[in-house]
């Protein structure tokens, strides 16, 4: 065979319908699988596309512009503001474009190998942020308030799942130890907020929080709804925290324990040098999993009649001047939501084969 | 003093002792606020109201319910209707589930491309997103009762729901439920007696033949017997709708697709989880001990795979369990919709409607994590 033989097109072409072969092809059974998947695949995409794209309409500003037959994105295109921002008045929305982008710095930031004290400052620098964006979005000392009732969409989405998490993670941490706890009564305690909120249906939760919290407070005191619905969530992820805590404190051996014990280290000492680093390093795939699982929770709000980006997709097509745009709508709404979700996924699979330790 | 605040055991009741102290006082405070607000208010408190009328008709029901019925019957039809949503949803789903799962191993590549895109793509988006999509996007959209899309021409889907034939006559169903019961006793009783024979003498029973009999064989042929037998109320096209059998509302309908193919991504990558658990060595073990590959199957790598899959699978049965009251946001009665909903706003009782509420998925999960731990126990590894 000569050099040009065996790098030449032909005998390359020849190996891929040889593969093609046997991977796809191999059996009887197998072809029809393969022929089956096919079918399947050009009967999904090829609808999808035509209508998503080849026969959508992009250009205008009223449901008139759409003449297509497709998709109508007009509608999504009129919509964006609200679906970004719900009602928060426009001429106000740099505020929460700000508060978006001292987010990403403060990520960024906490994820910077060169951050010196990392396990002080990414905590001071987180409050630091949620104390700042919270004065930007409500408003006051000098600022114009916008009330939380104008608050929605995707902002409102982010919102609850980074002030609900916030509150979780310290929370959950306590919890996880306290359910590991030699003290019975500690354990016990801990064990059961765990396992009663567990137990119970995120919805009737948030039912609970915007419900009672009102009428187990001092009278005259007036706790804003969105508050109520972030306390629920909180309690409720901070239960499903702890016990992805749980599972790291599990794998920290014991010797770890008995080593710090021996250097003469205290339960807070050996917990917060030794243990926990260790422990939430291992958990960390597990808390961003629980994560994810709060950002899609975040869409039960709307039950109370709070508008996050679901809610508010669902709420835009009782508009009149826009009836039956609901596929454009669940598509906008569902690939944002994906987009987030399947981001964070990637992420938490990234930090389990990066980060893997070994005792 | 001193010696007092060094001291663990001091130390450790204090923590305790100050734990309990803060518990107590926040609910002191929470019930004193709570009695203070609903004077002020003027809310009543009690159970009485349990027995009240409830008035609220009721658009899916199963029991022998009406609007003149008491609110305690109201409550069971929720409970009945969570029970009926959970219990489908969770077959449909484990099935889907282990078919996807399965694919999702497939050496061909397309048919695993697609079931990974399948479990990426659901696991990734809201449940309350299928929900309303199932709902507003997919039942809404379908024709309406005269252009129904026919299911074997005994069922009708259209935008009204799901018209399914029920026997007039649900004798014959009892009779069919007893006997299949006395089939799963039977063996269990088999299954112990087969397990104390093996290991008193080494003879094996074949548990597996006599279970797919019993647990599938004599459930088809009793209720095959009284699906022949009863007669049916098939549904019918009259005019601008259809009479006689059993409307499955689109709500319901939908919340079942929707946790259906929701619960389906979960299970697909427990079951995949599991089957990867079981490594080739356990196989080529097998064999290597001259075990023929249906007993290899059966006797080591099923067990294993399985011992992996059912703390997980608890899980997801008891996030059907909860995800059931997602049937509030399109108004399907289950138990958080007539009860949180409907009944809260009619009496205004919310603490006592909350706490039942409660108490009632507490208790339904702890009956399901019971069974399933117990079944786990049975199956688990048992090292020294």
């Amino acid at each position: 065979m000569t050099a040009a033989g065996t790098l030449g097109v032909r005998p390359l072409r020849a190996s891929l319908i040889r593969r093609l072969k046997a991977d796809y092809f191999s059996t009887p059974l197998n072809a029809l699988v393969s022929l089956a998947c096919l079918a399947a695949i050009v009967a999904i995409v090829v609808p999808l596309v035509r209508w998503a794209v080849i026969n959508a309409d992009f250009a205008g500003t009223t449901r008139a512009d759409c003449t297509g037959g497709g998709a109508c994105w007009v509608f999504v295109k009129a919509r964006f503001g609200q679906f970004m921002y719900g009602f928060y008045p426009p001429s106000e929305r740099w505020r929460v474009n700000l508060a978006a982008l001292l987010m990403i710095g403060a990520t960024a930031l906490s994820f910077w190998p060169g951050l010196p004290r990392r396990a002080l400052t990414v905590p001071l620098l987180w409050a630091g942020l949620l104390v700042v964006a919270a004065w930007l979005l409500a408003g006051g000392a000098g600022l114009p308030r916008v009330e939380t009732r104008q608050w929605g969409g995707l902002m409102l989405t982010v919102f609850l799942s980074v002030y609900a998490g916030a509150l979780a993670v310290p929370l959950g941490i306590l919890l996880a130890l306290g359910r590991q706890s030699e003290l019975p009564v500690i354990r016990l305690v801990a064990t059961i907020f765990i396992e009663f909120w567990r137990g119970v249906p995120i919805i009737t939760v948030i039912f609970l929080a915007s419900l009672l919290l009102p009428l187990v407070m001092p009278a005259g005191w007036d706790i804003d709804r969105l508050i109520r619905a972030l306390v629920g969530l909180a309690f409720v992820i901070a239960a499903y925290m702890a016990e992805a805590v749980r599972g790291g404190l599990q794998a920290v051996p014991k010797g770890q324990w008995e080593a710090a014990s021996a250097q003469g280290l205290g339960y807070w000492q050996t917990t917060g040098l030794i243990v926990l680093p260790q422990a939430l390093r291992i958990s960390m795939p597990a808390m961003t999993n629980e994560f994810i699982a709060l950002v899609k929770n975040t869409s039960l709000v709307s039950i109370v009649s709070i508008f996050d980006l679901l809610g508010i997709a669902q709420a835009s097509l009782a508009d009149p001047a826009w009836v039956g745009m609901n596929m454009e709508a669940y598509a906008f709404a569902g690939t944002v939501y994906w987009l987030i979700c399947f981001g964070l996924s990637r992420w938490s699979r990234h930090l389990e084969t990066s980060r893997k330790t070994t005792h | 003093m001193t010696r007092y605040f060094y001291d663990k055991r001091v130390r450790e009741i204090f923590w305790q002792v100050a734990l309990l102290a803060g518990l107590a006082v926040t609910i002191v405070l929470v019930v004193r606020n709570a009695s203070q607000n609903m004077v002020n208010a003027g809310m009543a408190s009690g159970f009485d109201f349990l027995w009240r009328t409830s008035g609220i008709d009721v658009p899916f029901v199963l029991t022998s319910y009406t609007p003149e019925s008491n609110i305690l019957a109201l409550l069971w039809v929720g409970v009945a209707n969570t029970l009926v949503i959970t219990f489908v949803a969770a077959i449909a789903a484990t099935l889907l589930g282990f078919v996807i799962g399965v694919a999702r191993l497939s050496p061909n590549k397309l048919l695993s491309g697609l079931a990974g895109a399948y479990i990426e793509f659901v696991r990734n988006i809201p449940l309350l997103f299928f929900v309303l999509f199932w709902y507003f996007g997919v039942i809404a959209a379908l024709p309406g009762p005269r252009q129904s899309i026919g299911l074997f021409a005994v069922a009708f889907l259209n935008n009204r729901g799901l018209t399914i034939p029920i026997p007039t006559d649900g004798t014959a169903f009892r009779i069919a439920a007893v006997v299949v019961l006395a089939g799963f006793l039977a063996q269990a009783a088999i299954a112990v007696w087969a397990k104390r024979r093996r290991d008193a003498t080494g003879a094996i029973f074949p548990v597996w033949a006599t279970g797919l009999a019993l647990f599938l064989g004599v459930p088809a042929v009793a209720f095959g017997v009284a699906a022949v037998v009863s007669a049916w109320d098939v549904p019918a096209l009259r005019g601008f709708n259809f009479r006689g059998g059993f409307v499955l509302v689109p709500e319901f309908v939908a919340l079942f697709a929707a946790l259906a193919t929701y619960t389906a991504g979960f299970i697909a990558e427990i079951v995949r989880g599991g089957i990867q658990s079981v490594v080739k060595g356990q196989w080529e073990a097998a064999y290597a001990l001259g075990l023929r590959p249906n007993r290899a199957l059966n006797l080591v790598v099923i067990p294993q795979a399985m011992r992996v899959m059912i703390p997980p699978l608890t899980s997801q049965y008891l996030n059907v369990l909860k995800n059931s009251s997602f049937g509030a946001a399109i108004a399907f009665p289950e138990l958080v919709s007539v009860f949180v909903g409907s009944a809260l706003t009619n009496t205004g009782q919310a603490i006592e409607i909350i706490a039942i509420t409660l108490a009632i998925y507490l208790a339904l999960g702890l009956a399901v994590s019971a069974f399933m731990n117990w079944y786990n126990a049975r199956t688990r590894l048992v090292t020294r």
